[in-house]
């Protein structure tokens, strides 16, 4: 981030920069500290205990927690397939987004553009949540894609996507769609056409433009957007529920349990904390990439 | 190769459209469980009318969301002027503290929350899901508006500093006016992140005490009814025209 | 124009959410959404009777019950608690011991009921005896040229992909306990039980969690047969008029008798009682068998009011098929934890 040095300089009272700075950040980072990192703090301290010490309970340090994930494979499998799922539905992100967003912030000029572009957005203003709970109608047995699929080709059949691990996918590329084009089109829209002009003049061809040229010049807002949308998919627990049936058993759903049924705090802090061990590694591995990107 | 493309975005469009559309065809229909062909009805409407829960609700999310949009607008724009004004120690880490909302799944963040608040006494309830909701919409509103702020000539500072005006006066008339539409967007955004919020208001909802989306999962799994379809259409009918009106009042009526 | 626009309504809102809060005699019941605590029209009959209102919180499982107890003392009027629970609850000190005295209809309960060891603990009645019935599985008539008589219909080949099942670590033990000949309160081979459940793999459509879910499920075919409770299978034939069937299997089917309790630091504890009395009392659950579909009531007098024919007394009423009820019983606290923890690897086995 550029910073002036002549803005504040000219100000000439020697100790306000000091007091500014804390009136100015002060308010957000104590909101910040109460409502987030303290509760983090809290998180981490409860997954070392035996039990949560509220509802007169008292919970005594341990580290039974964190043998109870290794002592039970299941909890790694799930926390992989969860993974798995983040990388699924961000990469069909990328897939089905960037085409429409080079589409977007390239071919089409003027009024459309924007029209197009506020049609893309608008789903994401709306709630996320009814938008996974619509496809449930649209995927359910003799619904109505089956239907639609049954008139133009007379006894398909039944294509049992309800319920399935490809359901779960859709509905949540169908979520985060949005949050791809929309970074994607922004940094594909600071890329001067000019570029692309010289490049194709020069005789390159169209897949060495995109490769060489319009790829690296769109990374930061690949990234950006993949990073938003696999750090939320990664702990779903809603969609799988609802579109996943039987197959739809993630780590999410497992912490949710924890939580909201089973009364294990301690057990849901410490597989929350493992799941975000898990993140923090990723974005380390990855940490190249996403340095060349910003 | 342009008409192509044109035609993708179609077909992503039509994806990204279908589904709610069936949603709000459903919401006219008659039948409970969704027989096919639809006869059309008007009465989840009407049920909808009379379902005080759903309602309340409703009132909840638009007043939650229109104070964290004011908290969240307030302190985040604070903060990104301090950010672009000063250099100064601790700046750094201060940015990075930013991205935990972000980058750590709302599940944890929403379990954390609740732990906490529940262990402290703090509670939960609509003054817990402001503290949640402010939190997650700060950081963007830092990052929308000290990207605005980028495109700022500091040299108009001075130069109203130097034709005699306040500090306070070259914040009213300078600062402010240029860095209003990115404020706008901001509390745009952290308004729709806090409408759309679904797992923080989750985990910090009470009995009686919920949101809109909270109400509709609860709804969902524990025995559906078609007024959900009827408030959805609401909901994503209401958020289009508003969305559209900001728009065009942002265009006409704001920047420059 | 559009801002004013904007604002009046936020105004408008600030000042309906403020005016929200309701009347003092309004009673909060936590239960199964659609389980007779919540038909309008019994509520309108009521408040009409006390004068009080009631408004409805749910869960998906007892589980989920309990948790929210735990989390919300002080929150809730009404609960009802299965009362194989009902132990567990008040050892935990979420629920505190009812004054019968005050509950006129309590003296119309069968006696066994009203006197379930699980329902009253140390002389102190934690719990007053609703209705029962049996969680057993129910077919789509359609599907079948006669009712199935073994269980192991749930495993058969046959319906592959046509089974619905609920996400209940409890129930899916004790499902697969009854095939085995087990018993479910305490089954002695857990491995065997892992093994069965495992083998339903490729049969599970998907996990139902609310009477609704099953309902569509069941109309667009999604379901063949699908594990359900005897009172709601009489509701989806009855309300829903689906062809739905409930089948008591030679093995035996889980029996439960759900009881109605009040948490510690009820709010509302006198209105609690009325309506409490008003949910054994024979006019309401006439009415709701004949209209909507009930299980079996606790109370005699109830059961005497219905009609020779009604499902609760030619079925239920049938020794022959009470004899096959194996009842719930509370559950140790080491036996429900690996029955959670052996679910949950099953359902994480489900996912390969």
């Amino acid at each position: 981030m550029a910073v002036s040095t002549t803005a504040s300089g000219g100000a000439g009272r020697a100790n306000s920069p000091t007091r500014a700075v804390v009136l100015l950040t002060g308010p957000a980072y104590v909101w910040l500290t109460i409502a987030v990192l303290l509760p983090l703090l809290a998180m981490f301290y409860f997954s070392f205990l035996t039990e949560a010490p509220i509802a007169g309970r008292v919970g005594e340090l341990t580290l039974e927690q964190y043998r109870e994930f290794l002592e039970h494979g299941f909890y790694t499998t799930l926390i992989l397939r969860s993974l798995k799922l983040g990388a699924t539905v961000a990469f069909f992100c990328f897939l089905l987004g960037f085409p429409c967003a080079y589409v977007l912030a390239k071919t089409i000029k003027g009024r459309w553009r924007e029209a197009l572009f506020l049609l893309v957005i608008i789903p994401f203003w709306s709630n996320a949540l009814v938008r996974v709970f619509s496809w449930t109608m649209v995927l359910r047995g003799n619904g109505l894609l089956e239907r639609s699929i049954d008139f133009v080709i007379p006894g398909a059949g039944s294509l049992g996507l309800m319920f399935t691990y490809p359901a779960v996918v859709i509905g949540l590329v169908h979520s985060y769609l949005p949050y791809m084009i929309l970074t994607c089109y922004i940094s594909l829209q600071a890329i001067d056409d000019d570029l692309i002009e010289a490049a194709r003049s020069l005789g390159a061809k169209r897949l060495t433009i995109l490769r060489r040229l319009i790829l690296p010049l769109a990374m930061p807002g690949i990234v950006a957007g993949a990073v938003l949308i696999f750090v939320p998919v990664i702990g779903s627990f809603m969609e799988p529920r609802i579109l996943g049936g039987r197959h739809g058993t993630f780590i999410g759903t497992i912490i949710e349990d924890q939580f909201t049924a089973v009364f294990n705090w301690p057990l849901g802090a410490a597989l929350s904390f493992i799941l975000l061990a898990c993140v923090l590694v990723i974005f380390a591995l990855f940490a190249p990439v996403l340095k060349r990107a910003a | 190769m342009a008409a192509a493309g044109r035609i993708y975005l179609g077909l992503v469009l039509v994806f990204l459209y279908a589904p709610i559309l069936v949603m709000a065809a459903m919401s006219f229909n008659d039948s409970q469980l969704y027989a096919l062909p639809v006869k059309w009805s008007l009465r989840w409407y009407a049920d909808l009318a009379g379902n005080q829960r759903l309602i309340d609700a409703g009132i909840n999310s638009i007043v939650i969301a229109m104070i964290t949009t004011v908290i969240a607008g307030t302190l985040g724009t604070a903060a990104a002027l301090a950010f672009f004004r000063y250099e100064f120690r601790g700046k750094r880490l201060l940015q990075i503290l930013l991205f935990p909302p972000i980058a750590i799944p709302w599940l944890i963040t929403g379990t954390a929350m609740l732990l906490f608040f529940f262990w402290t006494g703090i509670g939960r309830g609509l003054h817990a899901m402001v503290l949640g909701h402010v939190a997650l919409a700060l950081p963007y509103v830092i990052i929308v508006v000290a990207a605005r702020l980028k495109a700022f000539d500091p040299d108009l500072e001075a130069a109203a500093r130097s034709l005699g005006a306040s500090p306070w006066q070259v914040v009213r008339y300078v600062t402010l006016p240029f860095l209003a539409p990115g404020v706008v967007a901001a509390a745009l955004f952290a308004f729709a992140v806090s409408f759309d919020q679904f797992v923080i208001s989750y985990f910090l909802a009470v009995p009686g005490v919920s949101t809109l989306p909270v109400e509709i999962y609860t709804s969902i799994r524990k025995g559906f009814t078609p007024e959900i379809n009827a408030i959805s259409t609401i909901v994503i009918v209401s958020s289009m025209a508003l969305l559209i009106g900001v728009t065009r009042f942002y265009r006409f009526g704001g920047d420059r | 124009m559009n801002r004013y626009l904007t604002a009046a309504s936020a105004a408008l809102a600030i000042f309906a959410f403020t005016a929200a809060p309701s009347a003092a005699d309004t009673i909060r019941v936590l239960n199964w959404q659609g389980y007779g605590t919540d038909e309008d029209w019994s509520l309108e009959m009521f408040e009409e009777k006390t004068g009080h209102k009631v408004e409805h919180e749910y869960f998906n499982s007892e589980q989920e019950m309990l948790t929210k107890l735990r989390t919300n003392p002080g929150t809730y009027d009404v609960v009802l608690i299965n009362s194989a629970f009902t132990p567990q609850a008040a050892k935990e000190g979420l629920i505190v011991p009812i004054d019968t005295a005050k509950i006129p209809n309590a003296a119309d309960l069968t006696p066994e009921m009203r006197n379930n060891p699980n329902l009253v603990i140390d002389g102190k009645t934690y719990g007053v005896a609703w209705v029962w019935g049996a969680t057993s599985f129910a077919i789509n008539t359609e599907k079948f040229d006669k009712a199935p008589e073994t269980i192991e219909v749930l495993w058969s080949g046959d319906f592959a992909d046509k089974v619905g099942w609920r996400d209940d670590a409890v129930e899916a033990v004790q499902m697969a306990a009854i095939a085995l000949g087990q018993d479910i309160n305490n089954p002695s081979d857990l491995d065997a039980i892992r093994e069965k459940l495992h083998a339903l793999k490729p049969q599970i459509r998907t996990f139902w969690t609310s009477e609704n879910d099953w309902n569509q499920y069941m109309s667009s075919g999604e379901f063949d047969v699908a594990v359900y409770w005897s009172g709601s299978a009489s509701r989806s034939a009855n309300n829903f008029g689906l062809p739905v069937e409930f089948v008591v299997p030679k093995e035996g089917a889980i029996g439960w008798l759900d009881g109605l309790s009040v948490p510690k630091d009820a709010p509302n504890t006198d209105a609690a009682y009325e309506f409490i009395n008003w949910m054994i009392d024979p006019e309401f659950y006439v009415k709701w068998d004949t209209d909507v579909g009930a299980p079996a009531s606790a109370n005699a007098k109830a059961m005497a009011g219905l009609p020779e024919d009604a499902f609760n007394r030619t079925v239920l009423g049938n020794s022959a098929v009470t004899s096959k009820l194996k009842f719930m019983g509370p559950i140790e606290d080491d036996m429900r934890e690996k029955m959670l923890e052996l679910w949950q690897e099953t359902k994480t086995f489900y996912q390969k």
